[in-house]
């Protein structure tokens, strides 16, 4: 008889999405069913007339089936994903006003001074590059769903990568500062364009310690 | 009966956490409560229960586990919150004004004495 319950049930959700919410809540009612089923029977009640009351009690589920359909993204999150784009995006413009702006305090101070004041204002706009890449907001799952699952997954990789290229382009950038910082210092123009094979073996470096951490 | 329903339907969230503020409890045993409660007059439909559980879920009011029974009975028992008692007592309150107001209204020949 418990079979006839299920049934029902199982007839009840045949519109509903196929995830873990439904799964979960078929089984509570099922559960609670049987439960007031085996009560009817131990009042006395015969086996189909149990499972009858039963059934008439469940009641119209329509409200609960539109609830397991409705799509979990609402407004809300809708203005803090918009708040939050705005926010990388202010970052990255001031990353990169900086970046420009690095180069004043060199030809100010023409100096070793200068060029320390350069590397600061330089780490600064690189962190803020990082900082933004990394808090970028993560895919949430709408539902339980393999295509949801990969979207999520997709969506971490993408984060990852932007990260690296962040981090890379950051580099190359501070290379070429560094590059002109010490060939006009330096007049050693001659030897000083090793700087980007050595940043291009640091780059290689960094990524492969990148991959190995995944 | 069905007018009456209808009126308690309208409280079901206030009739679970009363429920749940004397210990974790189970839709079924929840309805069963109700039933007694009300000397076999009343009983919640089955949908109209877990409507209101998703909401309270999702308002925190309640939270919910699943208890693993020996028997093999899987159960998914409910339990109230902080938020949610502090819920329980608004609506309660409310429930309260709307009481008294509805027996002002509906009163014959007992007006005020201003």
């Amino acid at each position: 008889m418990n079979e006839k319950l299920r049934a029902y049930i199982e007839s009840l959700f045949k519109d509903a999405p196929k995830n873990k919410k439904t799964v979960e809540l078929k089984e509570e009612m099922i559960q609670n069913l049987i439960d007031k089923y085996n009560d009817l029977l131990a009042e006395g009640k015969s086996e189909d007339a149990a499972v009858n009351i039963a059934i008439a009690s469940v009641g119209d589920i329509s409200d609960l089936i539109e609830e397991l359909n409705k799509s979990k993204t609402d407004m809300r999150s809708e203005e803090l994903k918009e708040k939050q784009r705005r926010q990388s995006a202010a970052m990255i413009a001031i990353s990169i006003a900086l970046y420009i702006m690095s180069v004043i305090p060199l030809f100010i101070l023409q100096d070793v001074n200068g060029l320390i004041f350069m590397f600061v204002i330089v780490a600064a706009a690189t962190g803020l590059i990082i900082y933004s890449a990394m808090t970028k907001p993560k895919y949430r799952k709408l539902d339980d769903t393999l295509v949801e699952e990969f979207k999520e997954w997709k969506a971490a990789t993408s984060v990852s990568n932007s990260t690296m290229k962040a981090i890379s382009s950051a580099i190359w950038m501070i290379t070429v500062a560094v590059y002109f910082a010490i060939s006009f210092l330096t007049s050693a123009w001659y030897i000083t364009w090793i700087i980007f094979l050595i940043t291009a073996a640091i780059i290689s470096i960094i990524k492969a310690m990148f991959d190995l951490k995944k | 009966m069905s007018i009456a329903s209808d009126l308690i339907r309208g409280h079901t969230e206030t009739i679970i956490l009363a429920n749940l503020l004397e210990g974790d409890s189970y839709g079924y045993k929840i309805n069963k409560a109700i039933l007694q409660k009300t000397g076999n007059n009343f009983e919640l439909k089955e949908a109209t229960l877990y409507t209101a559980f998703r909401r309270l879920e999702e308002a925190g009011s309640i939270y919910s586990y699943w208890g693993d029974e020996n028997t093999g009975a899987r159960r998914r028992y409910y339990s109230i919150t902080t938020a949610g008692k502090a819920e329980y007592q608004k609506l309660r309150d409310e429930w309260g004004t709307a009481k008294d107001l509805i027996d002002k209204l509906t009163e014959i020949g007992g007006q005020g004495n201003e």
